[in-house]
């Protein structure tokens, strides 16, 4: 009994010695030897699910231009360390990731990567707890455009529906005057982002060509596996010309079974969103000719920095970008760009810095996007439309639009909104 | 004497939370996961009055929760409402769809009562999908909700919403305690067990059902408001059958015939949601399989199983 005491109190002795010493000694070699804390930026976004393509290409992104930063040295030593986390579409999870982050987590700020659901919740709890937020995927122009919405600590990064339809609509326009397309329909998914870009999109292209009258629209589901319906629908209005927001997987299933019913051969197809690696590699048999805006293309603009990106992307994770992607990428540029003017993390200087911040890009228009300082989201960015061809580079004769134009007509709509 | 200990367990649970805020678990992550245990466990809770007591199963019980956050939200966004006016007002509107559903719903069962719920609660949430101009369609009820101060409670402050939200699943849990022990409840065991012998001794099968199924709404609603205050808006996926889905297994981990049983589920399944989130992207393979292992281990809910060993173990003894 006693030996055993006696064992134990030479045990504890030892250790506690030990534990003596390496206060002593190593602690304060520890403190030399440790990186500087880094900076916790929080990644709510969809990693699982029908889009999960959406997380998935927008953390690659990230990753590449963190990579970057950190090789740089960071801020001052500090490295950038992405949180991501999988909210699988719920918006009450985004929220409650988002809050998780910025509360137990650490994060500094948020790169939020949610599509439009899980954007509002984000933007719900940032307006709260005051964390300094980039939107990089929610399209829906109400975010920033209604002044409701805005708030000091919340930016966008993406393009927005009105830019799009404003570009698509003029260039639909003029396409229509030298083809003489009056007779359109339209095909595009049943929700809100459907309805919105789809109406904006037919406002705009008859604001610039009165002759196009809209004979019928058809509205799937999303993710409806068979257009059958819809398709039969439109050969019996047999338009001239067809307009779809449809995108990602239901853009694709449709163009192959539109395809079939040979559709393309009697109507010029309009798809904003089909020039996305996404789609267009995915589309067995891509129809010649279908005009598109751009998503994420590595020759639109025509730019080695582009070219460079969509290179090292593949490089890394064996596919091409997406319009996520270069969204993503243009996040975190704008983020460690304001980090470093101000030499530091403090919220209030940091969004400062990002209101009205214009950097070179090789995803703008003129080689530079801005951040406006009125509603906070990003402009500049390069818009265009063009034809497909079957092959790489899978779009063609690309024609760039005009952002003055978009600028003053994106000006009359939030008037006529109530949101100038 | 039921009431007063049940109201005495309550209070002392109340005090055990407000004592682990002041002792230092008052850490963002532990206020938030109160919220969400209170959010959820009530949701459970009402829901088990219909599964675990009337023998009703229900799939359409999110419509509820769904009804709740939509009504409370709109109405504070109009800025005329206060909280507690907003949150009766909400219930009431609630317990009135409850009413209409239930109507249509209760006449039916096992299966045809629940794929009733359920087409209800899709037809909810088309309605609220294709209703955008009210809620927001597919984005959700956006700008925030306003959270004016009352009584000096500041919900805009995540402690203050915690302690609420615990202060209502406690309320909440001894008003539907009281309904089990009451002689409605024996009766709706009694429906539950034999429905043609309960008929036979006078009782209206269809009024009893339908106010347990209004009963187990309202609170559903409540759960509702909770929700759209942690999250400070309200969105479709609130009132779509995966949140119902969500519902019915955290009853079945937990336990169906133990009161306290869905909110032994409730904890398990969000403590292992979190942790899975945290530690792997792939969580729907993760959560799906340890889920399998408890339910196909356990074949019961946990409180069940240890209510049961209990039990016997209590009947072994001299």
């Amino acid at each position: 009994m006693s030996d055993s005491t006696k064992a134990g109190l030479r045990r504890r002795g030892l250790l506690g010695a030990a534990g003596a010493t390496a206060a002593i000694t190593g602690f304060p070699r520890l403190g030399f030897t440790q990186p500087r804390q880094p900076i916790k930026v929080g990644v709510p976004t969809i990693l699982s699910g029908r889009v999960a393509q959406l997380g998935i290409s927008s953390r690659n992104a990230m990753q590449i231009e963190v990579d970057a930063f950190n090789a740089a040295g960071g801020l001052d030593g500090r490295p950038i360390e992405l949180v991501v986390r999988d909210s699988r579409g719920t918006p009450a999870e985004a929220a409650r990731l988002a809050r998780e982050m910025i509360t137990s987590e650490g994060c500094e700020f948020l790169l939020d990567a949610e599509a439009s659901g899980g954007g509002f919740a984000v933007h719900e709890v940032v307006r709260e707890t005051g964390t300094v937020t980039l939107h990089i995927n929610s399209e829906t122009s109400s975010l920033t455009a209604d002044p409701r919405q805005r708030f000091w600590n919340a930016f966008r990064v993406a393009r927005q529906g009105v830019h799009d339809s404003i570009a698509g609509g003029h260039y639909a326009a003029q396409v229509a005057r030298q083809r003489n397309l009056r007779r359109w329909m339209t095909i595009s998914p049943d929700y809100a982002y459907g309805r919105d870009t789809t109406a904006e999109f037919v406002e705009f292209a008859r604001s610039f060509n009165s002759d196009i009258q809209v004979t019928g629209e058809t509205w799937p589901r999303l993710f409806q596996p068979d257009y059958t319906e819809n398709i039969t629908r439109l050969s019996q209005g047999r338009p001239q010309a067809i307009y779809s927001c449809l995108w990602a997987g239901d853009l694709v299933t449709f163009v192959e079974q539109a395809s079939i019913f040979g559709l393309f051969a009697q109507s010029q197809f309009f798809a904003v969103n089909m020039a996305d690696y996404t789609t267009l590699q995915q589309v067995r048999n891509l129809p010649r000719g279908v005009h598109s805006g751009n998503r994420y293309l590595k020759n639109f603009p025509d730019v080695p920095g582009n070219l460079a990106f969509a290179n090292e992307y593949n490089r890394r994770f064996n596919v091409f970008p997406t319009n996520w992607s270069w969204q993503a990428a243009t996040g975190v540029r704008l983020l460690t760009t304001a980090l470093r003017q101000v030499g530091g993390t403090d919220p209030r200087a940091v969004a400062a810095k990002l209101k009205g911040m214009t950097i070179e890009s090789p995803f703008g228009a003129e080689g530079s996007v801005t951040m406006r300082a009125e509603d906070q989201t990003l402009v500049g960015y390069a818009i265009g439309w063009g034809t497909t061809v079957s092959q790489d580079p899978f779009v063609e004769n690309m024609q760039k639009a005009d952002w003055a134009m978009i600028l003053r007509l994106e000006a009359e709509w939030k008037r006529a909104k109530g949101w100038g | 004497m039921g009431f007063a200990r049940d109201a005495g367990w309550a209070l002392a649970a109340l005090a055990v939370f407000i004592g682990l805020e002041f002792i230092g678990l008052r850490s963002a992550g532990f206020v938030d996961f109160v919220i969400r245990f209170a959010t959820f466990g009530l949701l459970a809770l009402s829901l088990n009055l219909l599964i675990g007591t009337a023998g009703l199963v229900s799939f359409g019980h999110a419509a509820y929760f769904g009804m709740g956050a939509y009504a409370f939200g709109l109405l504070m966004q109009t800025g005329q409402w206060s909280i507690p006016a907003a949150i009766l007002a909400a219930l009431a509107a609630t317990a009135l769809l409850a009413l209409v559903v239930g109507a249509l719903c209760v006449r039916l069962s096992e299966i045809y009562f629940a794929f009733l719920t359920l087409a209800f609660q899709m037809l909810l949430y088309s309605v609220i999908l294709s209703w955008i101009s009210l809620t927001g369609g597919d984005q959700g009820l956006m700008g925030g909700i306003p959270k004016p101060v009352f009584l000096g409670i500041d919900l805009a402050r995540q402690e203050h919403l915690a302690a609420f939200g615990i202060f209502c699943l406690l309320v909440s849990a001894v008003i539907l305690r009281q309904v089990l022990r009451s002689p409605f409840g024996a009766a709706l065991r009694m429906l539950r067990d034999n429905p043609d012998r309960a008929a036979f001794v006078g009782l209206s099968v269809f009024r009893y059902r339908l106010a347990a199924f209004v009963i187990a709404g309202t609170f559903a609603g409540l759960a509702g408001v909770l929700m759209s205050l942690y999250v400070s808006g309200a969105f479709p996926t609130f009132a779509f059958w995966t949140t119902s889905g969500e519902a019915i297994f955290m009853i079945m981990l937990g336990g169906v015939s133990v009161f306290l049983g869905p909110l032994v589920g409730t904890a398990i399944f969000l403590m292992l949601n979190d942790w899975i989130t945290a530690l792997t992207e792939h969580h729907g393979l993760f959560l799906g399989a340890i889920l399998l292992v408890i339910v196909l281990g356990l074949r019961k809910g946990l409180l069940d199983v240890i209510v049961e060993h209990w039990r016997a173990r209590k009947e072994k003894q001299p």
